[in-house]
Order: C-alpha cells, then structure tokens, then sequence
C-alpha cells in the first residue's frame, strides 16, 4: 500500500525553478498495474524515483506500507529498498564484469544472504525468466531483451513487494519490448505491484490503471475516472 | 555485505582496470623498494663499521687502577691515593665466569740493544691472551708461552721495525737483546701492523708481566684488559669486576672501567639515525603512492557512477559503498606491498652477492615500517573518494540530469 499526499519536488537549475512534481497525491494498492504516461520533462521519473525512496520530496507525506518514510535516515531507506522495492531502468544498468548469474546475486548479496542460499535463489529466479542458459553470460554476449530479463530477475531476485520500471522498453525492439511487458504482467498476476513509465501508447494502454502527467501534475488517472463514473 | 563477498566483488573490479591497477600496484612497490634498499644500505654501512670495531674487541673491558666517574677518561693523577692493581688482583679476576680471559699489561720505558745497536724503546709487560685479545699477528716465531703470570721468563716479542734496527740483515729468533741489564731472548716478531692501537706495535718490545714489573721494580699494573664471553653480560661483568676489586681493596671502589662498547654504541646511534632519515625520505615516495591512490579513485568512482547508483537502488547502505571502495585500494595497496618485498628482497640480495664484503640487509623494522605506511596511507587517501561514491545521489548516478 503506497499513499502519497501532497508531494513536491522543485529542481533550481540556475534561475529557474522547475517543479518536477506539483502537489501530486496518489494511492496505490498492493498488486496493482499502472501505467504512467506523459511527455518528457512531465515528472515521471521523479514521481518514479520518489516512489523508490531514491529521491525525497521537499514537502509532503509518502507513507509505504504504513512506514512514514519521510522520517527515515538514508540508510533506513537504503533498507527499505533491498527488502521492498525492485527497479528495471532503460538502460538496464548490468555491472559489465559480472555475469547474469552475479548480477542477479548482487542484491542477494548486498543483502548479506548467505552464498548457499542466494545459488539457490538466483537459479530459481533466473529459470523463472527462461534464463538458466545464459546464466554464465556476461552482458556484452546477451541481446537487449535478455538484458533486461536478467535485471528483471535482479529487480525480483530479493522477492519485492513493488517493481518499478522506468521506460523498460525504451532501448528494446518491439518484439523483444512486448516480451519483457509479458514477463513484468506475469509477475504482477503473481501479486507484485507494478509500475511502468512508458512512452509507448500501446504498452501503457496495457496496463489496468493508467495515470497521465502533464507539467509535474496528475493530469488523468483512469481509477478516479472510474469512481466518478460510478459516482 | 559479507567480508569475503566484499573481497570477491572488489577484485573483480581491481581485475577489470589492468593498467589503473598495475599502475597503483607499481607506485606502491616502489615506495616499499625504495625503503627496503635504502635502509640496507644504511644498516648494511652499520653492521660494516660494527664489524669492523668488533674485531678490536666490544666484548672488552679496560681496568684502571684509580677512580673516575667519567668513563673514557684518564684516571686521576692527583689526589687521593688509589691502591695499586696487582697480579694477584689480576688473578683473581679470572675465577669468575663472566670474564673468559684476562691480559694484565705494564708499560715502561727502557734502552734496549743487541751488542753495539742500542734504542731506546717502549717495553710492555703482559701475558699470552694479550694476542688473543688485541687480535696481533706475529711474521715470525710464537707469542709469549702460556703459562703462570707470575712467572718471570727471559723471552720477548719484539715489534717490525725494531727488529731491523737492533739485528739488522741477521735473524732475531732465538737470540738474544738486552732491557736494561736483562738478558731476553726473542721468541717472536709482530707483524708490521701500519696502524697501532694505543702503542706503536712496530717498536714495542713485549715482555711477560713478571719480568717487566721485576725491570720497573714494582707490584702495580698499568691496567688490566678484560674479555668477556658475550657482550649481553658485558655489564653484569663490569659490576663483578668492581666488586672482587673492592672486596681485595678493603671495600673501597678505587678502579675505573672502560668498556670498548661506548664508542662502538655512539656509532651505532649514529647509523641508527641515518638509517632513520634515508628509510623516512623513501618512505615519501609511499605517500606518493597513496596520493596516486585517491586521484585514481577519484577518476574510478565518476566512471563507475552508474553502478555506484545502481548498488544504491538496490538498497546498498553509504558504508557498504565506501567499504567497497576502500577494500579495493586495500587490495591495490597489498599487491604492491607484495611486489614492492620481492622486489626489494632481489634487489639488496643481487647487491649483497656484488659486494660481499659490505653486510647489506633490510631491517625487519624497516620493511614492517614500509608494509604499515604503505597500507595507511593506502586507506587513508581511498576514505576520501570512497566517501564522495557514498554520498553520490543515486538519481543523479544513474544518469538522471
Ligand atoms: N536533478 C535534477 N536537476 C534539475 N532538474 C531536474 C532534475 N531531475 C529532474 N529535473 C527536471 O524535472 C522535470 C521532470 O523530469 P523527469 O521526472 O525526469 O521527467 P520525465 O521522466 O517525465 O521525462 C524536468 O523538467 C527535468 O528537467
Ligand atoms: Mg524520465
């Protein structure tokens, strides 16, 4: 359960102020599917990043799961994201050295699981994601869809509540994009809540909620569409 | 994070930069080379003078009868009345175990001569250790016999250049000279030695102790010369010394003891201080090395932004960055502790073997001193980089604006 209220977050670049996000509020419920859209510059990384406890608000109340987070020390947040958070960026973010397999070992790892134990959790996770082949590959020898598959067992690898993806598909073929779309919905169908900034008309059209921002502001967001609706 | 995972992690990226690394790895070895040959030079050119001194004897004492509170200094020829030193203290100097022998030594003038040849020459009065102890070499014939110091024997050992200038082109050995009115025979000749110790050894006519004290007419020594078996107890011996002189002096402490070792420690110090100041100023080139550190850090940390960033996202805490970045200058700094020992360890040794006369070796404090720095230094500088990577703001790492 995410609830913000009132979040704020303004960027001094030089003179001018930008307002990266405008007093957004947004509930979010545990095995949700959104989708956020909107032009570039329009705050969906920073709403994404906030959501993530990567970033902190200059105002306003994010509470996760009934932790009021504002409150915490970075390291407390630094937690909070090993347990809880997984992300898959554009640019998939692989250590170059580090094979699939130890990629996807690295949070099990920064966790300081045991090595027995994360072997067996990284198989696991790998052969979810139909990629116990490549395990030994280092990311050079692996295409853009298998990249991203492996930082996608990385992002899960810790079992998080929420996966946030940021335009996962944005450095992907269409085919291999609708490949890596079709993995994060499974996992949502498995519980996980999930969050996907996209570009892509068709990609976020897939998604159950769809919220649009313009300008750091929640322009549209198709769940109070649907209670006014209702109402 | 765990120690061994850190460990793996690190070495995996020290690996991936070769030429970053090799290169820190060098800067460090160098330093650590540097203070390992440096210092061999100095404690080599330490133990070489010690060496050189230890031939004259630092196991040995030097018993004057009189009393100074200053060793190294001359005993008082005024003022009070110190007893004489004798044989029989001489004697009783050699039934303790601390003293392994003994050379009782008179010292006088007297006009020696073989038939019309006639100089006037130092005569000196000892026993058979005195070789032993001040290390003479004879060209021909044998020393003074070994035998009871009492004894007055008519033989001498006579000194190079008295040889020629009292029996010329004849042979010496086996005849006989004159002290005064005494008949000796000469059963030895010294080596011309060059340089002398405290008596010109080329012109000294050496004679047992009994007769010279019989030719000065007299009881008193000049001094006594003592050698110990260890110079460890050379102290514990000093201190035996005084006391079995003053329970034979009726308690009085009217002996002054000098020990060769003063000047030899002075020297000592001295290379100490040296060796001191050349490892110091190698030990720079180590702070060097661990200015090259933090630059190179610093350059890894802005090209490793990204996955500073990323370990972030995945929730790594400030302290897990900084420890991984510190452990890898650890590394770095290990590597080049270990070449720089090998190093250092080939090069003083390929030294010793070319010059086997000068007793080159690296102090084990210095190479610990060099391993200590290197690795402090190492940390030290990395805190500083490894402390901007866990600051980083990871939306800005990963390549937000
Ligand atoms: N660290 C930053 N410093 C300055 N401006 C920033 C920073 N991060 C974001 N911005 C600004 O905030 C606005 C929103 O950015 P962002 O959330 O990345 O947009 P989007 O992801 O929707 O393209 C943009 O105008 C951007 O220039
Ligand atoms: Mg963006």
């Amino acid at each position: 359960m995410i609830r913000l209220r009132s979040i704020n977050r303004i960027f001094e670049v030089g003179e001018q102020t930008v307002h990266a996000l405008d007093d957004v509020s947004l509930t979010i419920n545990a095995g949700e599917y959104l989708s956020i859209m909107g032009p570039s510059g329009s705050g969906k990384s920073t709403l994404l990043n906030m959501l993530g406890l990567l970033d902190r608000p200059d105002s306003g109340q994010y509470k996760l799961d009934d932790i009021e987070t504002s409150a915490l020390n970075d390291d407390a947040l630094a937690a909070i994201r090993r347990n809880k958070i997984g992300f898959i960026f554009q640019a998939f973010h692989l250590i170059a050295r580090l094979s699939a397999a130890e990629n996807v070992e690295l949070p099990l790892m920064l966790a300081g699981q045991q090595s027995k134990l994360r072997r067996h959790r990284v198989l696991e996770t790998l052969s979810a994601l139909d990629l116990s082949d490549r395990a030994n590959h280092q990311p050079a020898q692996l295409s853009g869809g298998q990249r991203q598959r492996v930082a996608i067992a990385r992002a899960i690898a810790m079992r998080p509540q929420v996966l946030l993806a940021d335009e996962p598909t944005g450095n992907l073929d269409r085919q291999s994009g609708n490949d890596v779309i079709d993995v994060l919905e499974a996992l949502n169908r498995d519980g996980l809540t999930l969050l996907v900034v996209t570009h892509d008309p068709d990609i976020g059209g897939r998604a159950k909620r769809r919220i649009r921002m313009v300008d750091g502001r929640i322009e549209s967001d198709t769940a109070l569409v649907a209670k006014h609706a209702r109402a | 994070m765990r120690a061994r995972d850190l460990t793996v992690f690190a070495l995996h990226a020290v690996g991936r930069q070769r030429l970053r690394s090799s290169l820190l790895i060098v800067a460090v070895a160098i330093g650590i080379t540097a203070v390992m040959s440096l210092t061999a030079l100095g404690e080599g050119a330490r133990r070489y003078v010690i060496d050189e001194f230890s031939s004259l004897g630092t196991n040995l004492l030097i018993v004057l009868p009189g009393r100074n509170e200053t060793t190294g200094g001359a005993p008082p020829l005024l003022g009070e009345t110190p007893r004489d030193l004798t044989l029989d203290d001489a004697l009783a100097l050699t039934r303790t175990r601390l003293v392994s022998r003994i050379a009782p030594v008179n010292v006088g003038s007297a006009a020696v001569s073989v038939g019309s040849r006639e100089r006037d020459s130092l005569v000196l009065g000892t026993t058979h250790s005195f070789t032993d102890i001040r290390q003479l070499r004879l060209s021909t014939g044998r020393f003074l016999p070994d035998v009871d110091m009492r004894r007055a024997t008519p033989v001498c050992v006579i000194g190079s250049n008295l040889r020629d200038e009292l029996f010329g082109a004849s042979t010496a050995l086996g005849n006989w000279l004159r002290i005064a009115d005494r008949r000796f025979r000469v059963i030895g000749v010294i080596e011309t030695s060059g340089q002398s110790l405290t008596v010109d050894l080329d012109n000294v006519v050496i004679i047992p102790v009994a007769s010279a004290q019989r030719l000065f007419n007299t009881n008193s020594l000049l001094r006594i010369l003592v050698e110990v078996p260890q110079v460890a107890t050379l102290d514990k011996a000093k201190h035996t010394i005084i006391r079995i002189i003053r329970d034979r002096h009726d308690g009085e402490d009217d002996i002054t003891i000098i020990a060769q070792d003063a000047l030899l420690s002075t020297f000592d110090k001295l290379f100490l201080v040296l060796t001191l100041g050349v490892g110091g100023i190698a030990a720079i080139s180590l702070a060097v090395a661990g200015i090259l550190i933090m630059n190179v850090t610093l350059v890894s940390v802005s090209q490793r932004k990204y996955e500073i960033g990323l370990l972030k996202a995945l929730g790594a805490s400030r302290n897990t960055i900084r420890t991984i970045f510190v452990v890898e200058a650890i590394l770095i700094t290990l590597a080049g502790i270990l070449l720089g020992l090998v190093l250092g360890v080939a090069i003083v040794q390929t030294a010793a073997i070319g010059f086997p006369q000068f007793p080159l070796a690296t102090p084990s404090w210095a190479a610990l001193a060099s391993i200590g720095t290197a690795l402090a230094t190492g940390t030290i500088f990395a805190f500083i980089p490894a402390g901007r990577a866990a600051r980083m703001d990871p939306v800005q790492a990963l390549g937000g604006h």
